[in-house]
């Protein structure tokens, strides 16, 4: 957007004079200056009216060709244009990179994030690389439509909550203040009082009493004050836990709107925390993830016959003991497979790859662990 | 130990051996093993291998205090020597004055099994090395968190029926895992089920383990601590299997509902008195063959109980709900033939019944109220967490909250 710098090359006198009608402001006082975030090109409020109430129009401004709406115009904040078109840029931006610093895995990743929003935002404003600029901006704009809503409803719930805060903060110095001037009064009246006392009894007494009751009201004046001290440092104490939990309470309903936003990495930014999404609860395994009774060479069978194991079979005090044959048969199949799809060579470049606890284990390795279970057999079984 | 013992000593070598103290030999053959050159060996070699090989391990870990000592061991906490912050256990095996000509029993019994198993829900032995009197070392898994008993027993500590389950079923899958290996533990009692960092509960102890299923050879009926002793046990059986370990695992489960230890006999009679008042008097119709046991004392004939049905258990241990019950039952059924192995426990439905077992991480320990008290009273009045995510980030203007 040359035109505008061009434009805002010769300010200065002709400041006061409307660039459209050039009307001056001193044929007219009440003239305001409006811009258009459009392009920027300074007018009167009555070329506003003029112009534009009948619907959208070009801007009159020579050379500029942009289509400027009625509503679009508003007063300028800053006194350099180009600030204000700055601060416009910078506004949109941030309003679509709203990322906020919890949302990033290191203080490294959050500082990139910061550097490239100024650079896409220093590119807008200088008008390097707009149209690719403009182009990621929408595509991350319309990609993360969610996280972006989050954020902004966060921020301003955070902004709402902080000017809570500062009115409660306010109010609660003035009561303070107001407890100060009530006890500083308070103070004063009772002195007043209590010499008003002493002089009604001097006047009633003797004169030899004299001494006795300026002693006697001295000290019922300072029984007095000390009593009110401490009663005010109990107050105030209580004042001040009572400002502790207020604060302590405000300070949890921040943190806990923290955890509401959750979306994916987006392309333009990097180093954001991964989403974690609780993993759905899984059934409870009662074995831990190994299989029951997996064979792998053989299949178990109830019985083999065999003249070896026939006395047992008939031996009913064995039977009654509990011992069972099918351990025997379990077993001994086995053993007989043991060892088989073991590859202790490969196990043991595992192991020696392993962590240094773990690989200051001898013998039973995982693996073989693993294999055991599903009975092919630990790689040392005979 | 099978490190070639082919290689030739070289010949100018075999003279250094007589004159030079054994260390300094040592230090030498070391340094030459770990530039791995072929190491050369001396005319006593075997033994100067399977010495070095054990003085390799030995410097990897660093004795720290010591943390218990018992009749049979003492326990030091160790770590190694190039990573301070990994903690091992290392039991240091007495020596026994009963075994003059060789190891104890236990401690032989303990390394064979041992080794042999590595699964999440048992100890582990990470190294076996012997010190300088020939003692010998065990370098465990360090388990920091204490035992079972320690918990059942703090009353301060309060747990539910989620993580009763929980903790039976890691004691469950630990028992499971050794059986599938041939492996009988006979010791199973709270304080052998030792609870590291995460929570999770450890078998230890297998000092009373061996490997079971040989049909002639008989075994001892002298194992397992009497309250968790199987009746078939106690009648004297010289030949059993793998559902002895499920009894003890019935008998822990129990006392983890009870907190008490639930079936409590001052000798061996008065363990089986106990057994049949809680679950009935074993005949020959409930329990075949019963009477042919070595040990058995025929009951008291007008003194028979039945056996206890599934209302007993419901109405014992009411916080299992009824599907526990039924597991409690099925591993405490007097007939080791009736009563369910190490698998069919793992496969009964009260796995899968509510409550879900609590998460390992979420279970009731020890230390964390001290933990959590320190955290509490640390932190100043009024004063809470800087909710900054990172120190020293950049600040930044909010612009988009700043205007309408």
């Amino acid at each position: 957007m040359p035109p505008v710098r061009d434009a805002m090359a010769n300010r200065g006198d002709d400041d006061e004079v409307c660039p459209v009608c050039k009307s001056s402001r001193y044929l007219n006082p009440d003239m305001q200056f409006l811009i258009n975030p459009e392009c920027y090109h300074k007018m009167c409020e009555s070329c506003v009216d003029r112009i534009f109430s009948s619907g959208p129009a070009n801007c009159p401004v020579a050379g500029c060709h942009k289509t400027l709406r009625k509503a679009r115009f508003r007063k300028q904040t800053f006194e350099d244009i180009n600030v204000e078109r700055e601060v416009d840029i910078r506004r949109r931006v941030m309003q679509i990179l709203n990322r906020r610093e919890e949302e990033f895995d290191s203080k490294r990743a959050w500082d990139d994030f910061l550097e490239q929003r100024e650079e896409i935002i220093a590119n807008l404003v200088h008008g390097t690389d707009v149209a690719k600029t403009e182009n990621d901006l929408q595509r991350y704009a319309s990609e993360n439509v969610r996280s972006i809503r989050a954020n902004q409803a966060l921020e301003v719930q955070e902004a709402s909550s902080f000017k809570e805060q500062q009115t409660h903060e306010q109010e609660l110095a003035r009561l303070r203040r107001e407890a100060a001037k009530q006890e500083y009064e308070n103070e004063r009246r009772e002195l007043q009082a209590s010499r008003e006392d002493v002089l009604s009894r001097l006047a009633a007494g003797r004169p030899g009493d004299a001494a006795a009751i300026a002693r006697e009201g001295k000290k019922v004046l300072l029984k007095k004050s000390s009593a009110r001290r401490s009663e005010e440092d109990r107050i105030r104490q209580k004042q001040a836990a009572l400002r502790n939990s207020d604060a302590r309470k405000a300070g949890q309903t921040g943190n806990t709107a923290d955890k509401a936003d959750a979306a994916g990495d987006s392309g333009l930014i990097k180093g954001l925390k991964k989403i974690v999404t609780p993993e759905p609860e899984k059934p409870y395994d009662p074995f831990g993830g190994m299989v029951p009774n997996k064979r792998d060479y053989y299949t178990l069978r109830d019985f083999y016959p065999s003249s070896y194991l026939d006395p047992i079979r008939q031996d009913t005090r064995m039977q009654a003991g509990g011992y069972d044959l099918q351990e025997y048969y379990s077993r001994t199949l086995m053993e007989a497979f043991a060892g088989l799809g073991c590859f202790v060579d490969e196990e043991v470049t595992r192991r020696d790859d392993g962590d240094s606890l773990r690989s200051s284990r001898p013998v039973a390795t995982q693996g073989s662990a693993l294999a055991a279970v599903s009975s092919a057999g630990t790689p040392d079984a005979s | 130990m099978a490190v070639s013992p082919l290689i030739p000593p070289p010949p100018h070598e075999a003279k250094v051996t007589d004159t030079p103290k054994k260390t300094e030999v040592n230090s030498t053959e070391r340094l030459l093993h770990n530039q791995n050159t072929i190491p050369f060996f001396h005319s006593t070699n075997e033994r100067e291998v399977t010495e070095q090989l054990n003085d390799d391990v030995r410097h990897k870990y660093i004795k720290d205090k010591r943390l218990g000592e018992g009749t049979y061991a003492v326990v030091f906490l160790g770590h190694l020597r190039t990573d301070p912050s990994s903690f091992v256990a290392i039991k240091k095996i007495k020596v026994n004055a009963e075994y003059k000509d060789g190891l104890s029993m236990d401690a032989i019994r303990e390394v064979k099994y041992l080794q042999e198993l590595s699964h999440p829900n048992i100890i582990a032995l990470h190294d076996v090395f012997s010190s300088k009197d020939q003692n010998l070392n065990l370098v465990l898994e360090y388990l920091p968190r204490g035992d079972l008993e320690m918990l059942i027993k703090d009353t301060d500590i309060h747990y539910g029926a989620a993580d009763v389950k929980a903790w039976m079923g890691m004691l469950a899958r630990g028992v499971w895992f050794c059986h599938e290996n041939f492996v009988l533990h006979r010791d199973i009692k709270p304080n052998n089920l030792l609870i590291a960092a995460d929570g999770e509960v450890k078998l230890a102890d297998f000092g009373l383990a061996r490997s079971f299923a040989d049909p002639y050879l008989n075994m001892t009926h002298q194992v397992i601590t009497r309250w968790y002793r199987p009746p078939e046990l106690l009648f004297g059986a010289r030949q059993y299997s793998g559902v002895v370990d499920v009894w003890s695992m019935g008998m822990v489960f129990a006392e983890l509902l009870l907190r008490v230890p639930f079936i409590v006999g001052n000798t061996d009679l008065d363990q089986i008195a106990k057994i049949c008042e809680a679950f009935g008097t074993p005949t020959e119709d409930n329990w075949p063959g019963v009477t042919r046991l070595p040990n058995y004392l025929p009951a008291d004939a007008n003194h028979t109980l039945p056996v206890q049905g599934r209302d007993f258990f419901l109405r014992q241990f009411p916080t299992a709900g009824p599907v526990g019950a039924d597991l409690l039952m099925s591993m405490c059924t007097l007939d080791p033939k009736k009563r369910s192995t190490a698998c069919q426990v793992l496969q009964h439905g009260w796995w899968s019944s509510e409550p879900k077992p609590t998460d390992k991480k979420n279970l009731p320990r020890k230390t964390d109220g001290i933990k959590k008290m320190g955290a509490d009273l640390t932190r100043r009045g009024g004063d809470f967490d800087d909710n900054t995510t990172f120190k020293n980030a950049a600040r930044q203007l909010k612009f988009t909250v700043a205007r309408d």
